[in-house]
C-alpha cells in the first residue's frame, strides 16, 4: 500500500483547510462534523465518543505537529479518512508539548477487511516522518495541492 | 436514536478498542508507529461506567449475545441483518428503529441502523 491507495479513502469533501477549534475535544468535534457533512455517516455522538476514548488510551499526536485520531466504530461502513489543517495550531497533548497543525482522522468499520485501516495509518505515520513533506503538507492550500504535496514526497 | 442503543454501540466500540490493545501483535504495530497505548486502565474504567448506564435487561441480553457472536450489535444494511443476512421485515424499517432496541428475528443480534 502506498499514499495513492490511502488517498482513495478521502476526498475534497473530507478536507478541512482551517479548523477553528482551540482545544482537543472541540477539534475532534469539528472534524466529526466535517465527516458527517462529507459522507452518509449520521451518528456524530458515536464517532466522537470512540475518538475521545482513543485519546484516553494515549494521545494520537505522535508526529511533530501532526495527529492521527483513529479507531473503529459501528457507525461507519467503510474506511474513511478526513484531513484537516489548523493554521494557529491546536493543543493536542503531543509529546513535545507543541500545538498540532495537521490532522489525519481515520475511521474504520469493526470488520477492517484486509487491514486497510492499520496499513493506511502505517503509511501516513511513515510519510509524516519526512520533515520537508510535512512542511509542504501544512502549507498546501486546498485539497488538490495537499494531495500533490503528499505524493511528491 | 434510542439512548440505550447508543450506549450498546459505544460499549461494543470500546470493547473492540480494548481487544485491539490487548492483542500483543496489533499493540506492537501501533507502538512501532509511535502511538502510546498506556491508557488501557482508563478504557476499562470507561467501559464499566458505560455498562452501569445500561438497563439491566439490555446488559444481560448483550452479555448473552457476546457469548455466542463476535459482535452483539450489527448494522442493518440494505434491509439485511449483517450478522446473519436475514431480511429485516418492513415493519421494522420505520421510525420504530429509532425508538426501540430491536433484535433480529432470525439470529437475535441487536440491530443498528447506521
Amino acid at each position: 500500500m502506498d499514499i495513492a491507495d490511502v488517498l482513495k479513502h478521502t476526498s475534497a469533501d473530507l478536507f478541512l483547510p482551517d479548523l477553528q477549534a482551540t482545544d482537543k475535544e472541540s477539534a475532534l468535534s469539528e472534524m466529526v462534523d466535517g465527516l458527517i457533512s462529507g459522507t452518509p455517516i449520521t451518528n456524530k455522538e458515536t464517532v466522537l465518543q470512540m475518538l475521545l476514548s482513543r485519546e484516553n488510551l494515549g494521545s494520537t499526536a505522535v508526529g511533530p505537529g501532526v495527529a492521527f485520531p483513529h479507531g473503529r466504530t459501528l457507525a461507519v461502513q467503510k474506511l474513511t479518512i478526513l484531513i484537516a489543517q489548523s493554521k494557529k495550531g491546536i493543543p493536542f497533548d503531543a509529546e513535545d508539548g507543541k500545538p498540532t497543525h495537521l490532522f489525519f482522522m481515520l475511521i474504520a468499520p469493526p470488520q477492517d477487511s484486509g487491514h486497510q485501516y492499520i496499513k493506511s495509518l502505517a503509511v501516513l505515520t511513515d510519510i509524516m516522518q519526512n520533515a520537508s513533506l510535512r512542511k509542504s503538507a501544512m502549507k498546501a492550500e486546498g485539497y488538490d495541492s495537499f494531495c500533490v504535496a503528499l505524493q511528491e514526497g | 436514536m434510542n439512548p440505550q442503543l447508543q450506549l450498546l454501540v459505544a460499549i461494543q466500540d470500546l470493547e473492540l478498542m480494548i481487544r485491539d490493545v490487548e492483542d500483543a501483535e496489533q499493540a506492537h504495530e501501533m507502538e512501532e508507529m509511535g502511538f502510546d497505548m498506556g491508557g488501557l486502565d482508563k478504557l476499562k474504567e470507561a467501559h464499566k461506567e458505560l455498562q452501569a448506564k445500561l438497563e439491566p435487561r439490555h446488559r444481560s441480553y448483550y452479555r448473552r449475545l457476546t457469548q455466542h457472536f463476535g459482535h452483539a450489535v450489527v448494522p442493518v444494511i440494505n434491509n439485511l441483518c449483517t450478522g446473519c443476512f436475514a431480511n429485516i421485515p418492513a415493519s421494522f424499517v420505520s421510525q420504530t428503529h429509532k425508538e426501540k432496541v430491536l433484535a433480529c428475528e432470525n439470529c437475535g443480534r441487536i440491530l443498528y441502523w447506521p
